[in-house]
């Protein structure tokens, strides 16, 4: 039962850095990140790109300083996730190639 | 050790392929057919939807509250120009769709009313900035062009739609008004601000005039020839040849040509000077916007005119120079001139960036305000309101 358990929890494990499952796991913190923000409605908030304030009651600084973070976590999700799992793909598939090629040679 | 450190060569080299590989495809993710956008004849998906949300603001008055508080915390001629955007739109709209007529014009008519309203109950200051009241007008009594020309320009739309008696002499006073004090005034600049043109709102002032000679069958053709040829000959910037946007009342440039302001500018010299018109969307075209890798943009100022950052540029990027009242304003020359290429890019960098939200078939960007979505609408719907005056079909 436990080790069913640990063996559950083996994709949240540590891995390797800049390994398949390190680039994914960092993609898979970005999304969950980026959800929890936009499911907290920081979208609103990025007005203040147009020099508009996100909330009158939370004021400027405030304001700012969600709308900075709901962006830069937007940013990475559409532009690093993307990669981060695409980097991933391209490792696991130049792994598979470089063991087959291992195992051909003589 | 030799192993580790080859590991993490390799997983660099596959961020950097990666890399390579999907900024150019990360506008597809964004891009939609032009038509999505503008749609000609009838009213594409996103104006729809872009009015629904701004109808709503005019039917829930706490709502519209919310909006135009937090516009007005930075700047209340935004307060302003958004019911100029939405008046507008709504004129072009009711040529579009004619079956939804009486509730746009319904709409127009109560954002007239209510402006109206405020400018005769709270003064004309409180649709401009602080720094109006810093000053002494020039010309007294003081007036703003600013104002003036826009309402003017929403009574005569509305009345292009459809007559409505009472704004007739409504017009017509605004319209003496202003002919008066152009005819007055030594070079044809009338204030804004206290001793500041602009050539926005001389360019919609004009418009105003055109459209109510084409009202009244009154005639300011050779007071409309007269200024275009002392713009021409007085505000253009001689490296870019673009129309400076403000000056004082001598012409004297107090800031040279920006992108705020030079792409409505271009679409408001359509009815006055054609040619001259799509001169100059060519040569902001080429100054101002940037198409990079699928993303188009617009940047405030020609490289060779330094600038700060303004409330009207809005915050400017570094690095790529992108601002945001550029690119927003630049929809609406792109779609003047039929410029599909630039106006689909400009709407596919609205999705990525403007952060689009919709709920119930209303659309709004939370990146932009109500006046940046209300000049949106307008981009996505102008044309028919110029064409009717151009054909010369009597409302």
């Amino acid at each position: 039962m436990i080790t069913k358990f640990w063996q559950g929890l083996g994709p949240f494990r540590r891995a390797e850095f800049l390994s398949p499952r390190d680039l994914l796991q960092r993609a898979g913190a970005i999304s969950v990140l980026f959800l929890a923000v936009h499911l907290a409605g920081l979208r609103e908030f990025t007005s203040v790109l147009n020099g508009t304030i996100g909330s009158v009651a939370a004021g400027w600084k405030l304001s700012g300083f969600l709308a900075l973070i709901y962006i830069l976590l937007y940013l990475a999700f559409v532009i690093l996730v993307p990669v981060l799992v695409l980097a991933a793909t391209l490792l696991v598939v130049w792994q598979r190639f470089r063991r087959k090629k291992e195992k051909s040679s003589p | 050790m030799q192993s580790r450190m080859k590991r993490i060569l390799t997983g660099l080299a596959a961020l950097v392929i990666a890399a390579i590989i999907w900024l150019p495809c990360l506008h597809l993710l964004f891009a939609r057919p032009l038509s999505a956008f503008r749609q000609d004849p009838g009213l594409s998906p996103k104006a729809s939807q872009l009015a629904a949300r701004q109808l709503q603001l005019w039917t829930e008055p706490a709502l519209r509250e919310q909006e135009l508080k937090k516009m007005r915390a930075s700047n209340a001629e935004w307060d302003f120009m958004g019911r100029s955007y939405l008046v507008w739109s709504l004129a072009n709209m009711a040529l579009r769709d004619p079956p939804s007529k009486q509730l746009y014009l319904q709409t127009m008519d109560q954002i007239i009313d209510e402006t109206l309203r405020l400018e005769k109950q709270e003064g004309m200051y409180f649709f401009l900035m602080p720094y109006a009241k810093e000053r002494h007008y020039l010309v007294q009594p003081a007036h703003s062009l600013f104002l003036d020309g826009e309402i003017a320009l929403m009574l005569a739309s509305r009345r292009m739609i459809e007559e409505k008696p009472e704004y007739k002499p409504l017009l017509t006073e605004r319209i003496n008004a202003i002919v008066g004090r152009l005819q007055k005034s030594p070079r044809m600049m009338l204030e804004s601000y206290p001793d500041e043109c602009w050539m926005f709102d001389h360019c919609v002032a004009l418009d105003a005039i055109k459209l109510a000679d084409y009202l009244d069958d009154s005639d300011h053709s050779a007071l409309i020839r007269g200024w275009m040829a002392m713009a021409k000959q007085k505000l253009v910037d001689p490296k870019s040849g673009l129309l400076i946007s403000s000056f004082t009342t001598d012409g004297t440039p107090l800031a040279g040509p920006e992108g705020s302001s030079i792409w409505m500018v271009a679409h408001c010299l359509q009815l006055l000077d054609e040619d001259f018109a799509r001169d100059q969307y060519q040569r902001a075209r080429k100054e101002l916007g940037e198409i990079t890798l699928g993303f188009g943009y617009a940047h405030e100022w020609p490289k060779s005119w330094k600038g700060e950052a303004n409330i009207d540029s809005g915050p400017i990027i570094p690095g790529f120079e992108i601002s945001a009242g550029s690119s927003g304003m630049a929809f609406i020359g792109a779609s003047t001139f039929s410029d599909g290429k630039f106006l689909r890019s400009l709407a596919t960098t609205l999705d990525f960036a403007g952060f689009p939200s919709r709920t119930g078939g209303r659309l709004k960007y939370c990146a932009s305000n109500q006046v940046g979505d209300a000049a949106l609408l307008y981009a996505a719907t102008l044309g028919p309101l110029w064409q009717k005056l151009k054909a010369g079909t009597k409302p």
